[in-house]
């Protein structure tokens, strides 16, 4: 087994990576076995460590029992339900809450075929779908933000 | 010499020994009470007493909420985690401002006390006097940690403390030890703590204090307003139709309204004077046991060396195949 491409030595840019002890990737380093054989298991091992040091360190907690006749006090779902929660929250018709919800998956599966006539794949060459993308991303934060504010701040952000 | 008393002698000296150290401590505890008076009544009695389970509704709720009405923030800082048997603090922070008076039961501006319940974990305490360190015993000098109730040494409640002294109230816990006590599991677990300035707004029987707002019981035309010699007023109105209502205010609550004023039912005829109010928060906390660290370190160690070893290996594998050399 051999390094399949020598390194360009009259290269200077290369020349200056290999004095820092970098630039493998100049001349072809085999996957197999340098990276599959002994960086792969590095990570994994590092990875491993660090999910048995947070499992002893900080363990996960043993709530209370659930009891379903206890509404808690502060009625808040899992962090990534918070947008469509905040758009059941604050949209008065619970039917058009639910029409909303059900909007967001199939507003997205719209995307692709409203730039149909674009024939690049470059998203910055699609710029309707970029825009979507975009605004839905902030708007969807601005939502998640709101869902953990009080009703009267929540589309404001207690900002205004 | 002692020994060659005889037994009764020997007894008998014991036991006026220990009568005039009971006498002692019972006149101290007396004159301690006359000499230094509790100046109040310790308000979170009224929590023992009607809810003598838990102070924790199964909504999250600590009950002190139904009295003291008014949200105001708590803070609580504990460490991470603690190993078993130590002793730790819990220190919750009571924030308001200092030049905030409230009014007092007879209706007099007085300042603010405090207040707090800490629910600790099963297992954990507060620590005993000989546990603390001499710092700790300094931090925590005067405060009287009493328990919730018979069994529960791991609910403590304090207060009424003077409010521009404890702003800050340390709590001395002594964690449990899962090799003694039965049924105490090292893991994580959460403390609860609720924390209140000032008076509340209504009493346990339900009754209003003078300490908030109060509204006109039916809509009309304000008659009179009859000064008390308390400090209080009675406010007659004279709805459209029927009889004329009256309704108390107690000394405390300024009024709003004048003779002649028309009020809608429910309208507020004195202003808020309630300057406190209640906050609660959830922390959590790791039991750890010191035997899991060790053998965490162990394991990351060996991961470490493996890891060097690996990359060690792979420069030399490097070395070969830069030398165009098979194995």
């Amino acid at each position: 087994m051999s390094t399949l491409k020598k390194p360009d030595l009259s290269d200077p840019a290369l020349r200056a990576k290999l004095a820092q002890g970098m630039g493998h990737n100049y001349y072809g380093e085999p996957a197999w076995p340098n990276d599959l054989l002994y960086i792969f298991p590095v990570v994994i091992f590092g990875t491993i460590g660090c999910c048995t040091a947070l499992a002893v360190l900080d363990p996960a907690l043993i709530g209370e029992p659930a009891n379903p006749f206890a509404t808690p006090l502060e009625i808040l779902p899992e962090w990534y339900l918070w947008p469509v929660f905040q758009l059941l929250r604050v949209l008065p018709n619970k039917l058009l809450g639910i029409a909303c919800m059900a909007g967001v998956p199939l507003g997205l599966l719209v995307v692709p075929f409203l730039e149909n006539v674009n024939k690049f794949q470059n998203p910055f060459r699609r710029p309707v779908a970029m825009a979507v993308f975009l605004f839905g991303t902030v708007f969807t934060i601005y939502l998640g933000i709101g869902a953990t504010m009080p009703i009267d701040k929540s589309l404001t952000l207690g900002l205004f | 010499m002692k020994l060659t008393l005889p037994l009764w002698q020997r007894s008998q000296r014991v036991l006026t020994k220990t009568l005039v150290v009971l006498l002692a401590s019972v006149g101290i505890f007396f004159a301690n009470d006359i000499a230094v008076p509790q100046s109040a009544a310790a308000y979170p009695f009224w929590a023992q007493q009607t809810y003598p389970a838990t102070p924790r509704e199964p909504t999250g709720r600590i009950v002190c909420a139904n009295c003291h009405l008014a949200a105001k923030p708590t803070e609580i800082e504990v460490p991470q985690s603690v190993k078993p048997d130590t002793v730790f603090e819990a220190v919750v922070k009571i924030p308001y401002d200092l030049n905030a008076q409230q009014v007092t039961a007879n209706g007099v501006k007085g300042p603010l006390n405090v207040g707090a319940v800490l629910m600790l974990p099963d297992g954990f305490k507060i620590a005993p006097e000989d546990r603390l360190s001499p710092e700790l015993k300094e931090k925590t000098q005067g405060l009287y940690f009493q328990s919730y109730g018979e069994g529960k040494d791991n609910i403590v409640i304090i207060g009424p403390l003077p409010g521009d002294k404890y702003q800050e109230i340390i709590f001395p816990v002594l964690a449990p030890n899962p090799k003694t006590d039965k049924g105490i599991y090292f893991g994580k677990s959460q403390i609860h703590v609720g924390a209140n300035r000032g008076r509340g707004q209504v009493y346990p029987t339900g009754e209003k204090s003078n300490n908030g707002v109060f509204n006109a019981s039916v809509a009309g035309n304000v008659t009179s307003i009859a000064k008390q010699e308390d400090g209080s007023s009675q406010v007659t109105i004279q709805p459209a139709t029927g009889d004329a209502v009256v309704d108390k205010v107690p000394a405390g609550p300024e009024l709003l309204i004048a003779e002649g004023a028309v009020v809608t039912a429910g309208q507020a005829i004195t202003n808020n004077p309630n300057v406190g109010g209640f906050g609660q928060k959830d922390i959590e906390i790791v039991l750890q046991n010191p035997d899991r660290i060790l053998g965490l370190m162990a394991f990351v160690f060996m991961i470490m060396l493996s890891q060097v070893l690996l990359v060690l290996k792979k420069k030399q594998v490097e070395r070969v195949q830069a030398a165009e050399m098979e194995f």
